[in-house]
């Protein structure tokens, strides 16, 4: 709760209630695109007076009634001078800012794994999974050249030998030249059987 | 009694069946307590092999899947916050704060005890009466008691795991809009697959089959989990999670008598309900837990009864769920469709005359479900003072295996590389929803649900003649809409004056 104090104490009356009405049009934009998009299939169903688009209708008005109910609750709370709700104490307050290093890394976490899968349909997930397991150790801060090579041998081995030698999962090969390196690493893993 | 021993003498007199039986005890478990795949995995897997069973080994092996691996799943559910099923993921709000805390043991050990109490009960249950249960549930719930079901279900669990009611209530509804996307249970009209957005044409088969809910899952809790605490290490304000091997003690265990006894009432009874199953069972259990607790402000902090509550009515409903697919030939879920198949295979046909014509099966099948529940016990017991241990490994070791169990378990679905983007994106959204305060356990459960829900209403609507007061015609259907519009009346009137109960979950 009290993440969201100290940032309210020097702050302008009506940037507190901003919060709240960013979010309310927020939810009232995402309801008005789906609302919006119903109409490309509305169409009669015989005997169903509804039709396809009365339940995914009725569920955006549904929505942006709680979107406004959440938001007059908030406003009605901030009135009587109570602290606006506060995110959850999953992410406690650094003492210092974050440097611009740090800053990367936190990009790196949510962009690292979709270079990996913008990666996978032309490299292959036998060429592209060590590089992004590899990768993620170190976004993770892991630095022991042991555990790099280590937990990216194990990982790789187990799922290989878990996926690709027992369970046959057809995981995606890649484009041509990475196409036959994948399906040679396949039949590796399926020596002997 | 007697065909219960004569099951159980042809599962143990057999070394064939007591093999498949224990391959389908530890298999269901393990496959359970690995992120990222699960029971459904193993009988996609197991399958195609079933051609080569005899019948009553092939349904009595996925019979026992079932019940090891809605108990597997807690496993991950206790340690990494990751529920290995949809109906684990109450187990999350309270099984990973005691993990947090250093009771992981005590977490698993009372997921253990209860799941096979819930699992016992629910077999007993089975056995005494599912010719009578399947006649009544036949009779009493059509089109409007399931729709009410759920409406209520949905009305008393849609703030679980959320900061506040509307909170609550925005994700279930983000949930069943998605549910949405796809063909439309009436018509078949496709939705959602092609439209113009900002001046953006576009156009998707993909979508036309609308969005599976297996990498919404693993996207909401194992990607964003992965994310968040990845985010606590660049912070450096992660805390390792101490391994603690305590068992919750016999006090303990008689304090939440009656939850357990409540949540077996409500597992076995929503077990019944084709489609509606172990995830309601789980989400009402510890919904109704709360409801009646005298520590209900501790729910959501790592209090024992919430682990209890979701783990006992989730096991409860795998015995129930038997019940409509052996006497009705009803599947329930996507595992009891896989033994629909093996029947199917097989050339047999569930229905009431099994019971004449495949008594062997029947029995055999029982009688494994009984027993794979008391053995959980053991097989629980080993597993807790051991898989704890996997604590002891820095996360930043496990995260990259974690994610990648995840990729392989959503691509492996349906083979397309677009349910690992959808995982990732459903990732990145769940973790922001986290830092907000919204709930992606609501979303889960408008998603599992939607699609059910929406043919319910429109089936109901179509026998009532579009009067929504005939559902206070039928009376199951009349009290359960009733109290799922006082729960919400309620609710909404305790958010305005800004009662704190269902913020302390999320605290």
């Amino acid at each position: 709760m009290s993440r969201s104090l100290p940032a309210q104490a020097g702050a302008p009356a009506y940037a507190r209630y901003r919060a709240p009405v960013l979010e309310w049009a927020l939810w009232m934009a995402l309801v008005g695109a789906v609302y919006s998009q119903t109409g490309y299939f509305d169409t009669e169903i015989p005997e169903y007076a509804f039709g396809a688009t009365g339940w995914p209708r009725a569920l955006c008005l549904a929505t942006a009634a709680g979107a406004t109910g959440q938001l007059l609750t908030r406003l009605a709370a901030l009135r009587r001078g109570e602290p606006a709700v506060a995110s959850p104490a999953n992410a406690p307050v650094p003492a210092t800012p974050p440097t611009l290093w740090e800053q990367a890394k936190r990009l790196a976490i949510f962009l690292f794994p979709l270079l990996y899968l913008y990666a996978v349909p032309t490299l292959g997930f036998y060429l592209a999974t060590p590089v992004f397991v590899l990768g993620l150790l170190l976004i993770l801060d892991v630095r022991s050249p042991g555990a790099l090579l280590g937990v990216t041998g194990v990982v790789c081995a187990l799922v290989l030998l878990l996926f690709t030698r027992f369970f046959y999962v057809a995981l995606p090969v890649g484009q041509p030249p990475f196409y036959d390196i994948n399906n040679a690493i396949i039949v590796i893993a399926r020596m002997g059987l | 009694m007697e065909p219960f021993i004569a099951g159980t003498l042809n599962l143990f007199g057999d070394p064939q069946a007591l093999m498949i039986f224990v391959l389908g005890l530890v298999g269901g478990m393990l496959f359970g307590a690995i992120p990222g795949v699960n029971m459904l995995t193993l009988g996609a897997v197991l399958l195609p092999f079933t051609i080569s069973m005899q019948p009553e080994h092939a349904v009595m092996l996925f019979s026992v899947i079932y019940c090891a691996g809605v108990f597997g799943g807690a496993i991950t559910a206790i340690l990494f916050n990751i529920p290995g099923a949809p109906e684990n993921a109450p187990t999350c709000f309270d099984g990973y704060p005691m993990t947090q805390r250093g009771e992981s043991g005590k977490a698993i050990g009372a997921a253990v005890s209860c799941s096979a109490i819930g699992g016992v009960a629910s077999a007993v249950l089975m056995m005494t009466a599912t010719g009578a249960i399947a006649g009544w549930a036949v009779r009493a719930f059509g089109p409007q008691e399931i729709f009410a079901l759920i409406f209520f279900g949905l009305a008393v669990s849609a703030s679980i795991g959320a900061s506040t009611l509307w909170k609550g209530w925005l994700s279930v509804f983000a949930g069943l809009l998605i549910a949405t996307i796809g063909t439309d249970p009436v018509g078949g009209v496709p939705r959602f697959n092609e439209g113009s957005l900002l001046g953006y044409e576009y156009s998707s088969y993909y979508l036309s089959a609308g969005i599976h809910f297996i990498p919404m899952i693993l996207g909401f809790f194992a990607v964003s989990e992965v994310i968040a605490q990845a985010m606590n290490i660049a912070r450096g304000t992660r805390e390792r999670p101490k391994a603690g091997l305590e068992f919750p003690s016999v006090a303990e265990f008689l304090a939440v008598r009656w939850t357990m006894l409540r949540s077996i009432v409500i597992g076995f009874f929503a077990g019944i309900l084709p489609g509606i199953g172990a995830t309601l069972a789980a989400f009402l259990g510890y919904s109704q837990a709360q409801r009646w607790s005298r520590n209900r402000a501790r729910f959501g902090k790592g209090e024992l009864e919430g682990v209890v509550a979701s783990e006992t009515a989730n096991n409860a409903a795998t015995g129930a769920a038997m019940i409509p697919l052996l006497a009705l030939g009803l599947p329930g879920g996507a595992l009891t469709a896989m033994i629909m198949g093996i029947f199917q295979i097989h050339g047999m046909e569930p229905g009431p005359l099994i019971f004449m014509t495949s008594g062997d099966l029947v029995w055999i099948t029982f009688a494994a479900m009984f027993w794979a529940n008391l053995f959980i016990v053991f097989l629980g017991w080993v597993q807790t003072k051991t898989v704890v241990h996997i604590l002891r490994v820095p996360f930043r070791w496990l995260a990259p295996g974690i994610l990648l169990l995840a990729i392989v378990g959503a691509y492996a679905l349906r083979n397309l590389f677009i349910d690992v983007w959808v995982m990732f994106l459903a990732g990145i959204v769940g973790y922001v929803m986290r830092t907000t305060g919204y709930s992606a356990a609501g979303v889960v459960l408008g998603l599992i649900l939607g699609k059910l829900g929406e043919s319910a209403f429109s089936k109901s609507m179509q026998l009532m003649d579009y009067d929504m007061l005939g559902f206070f015609e039928r009376p199951i259907a009349g009290v359960l809409i009733a109290l799922g519009i006082g729960a919400i009346v309620v609710s909404i009137v305790n958010e305005i004056r800004g009662a704190p109960a269902p913020k302390a979950l999320m605290d």
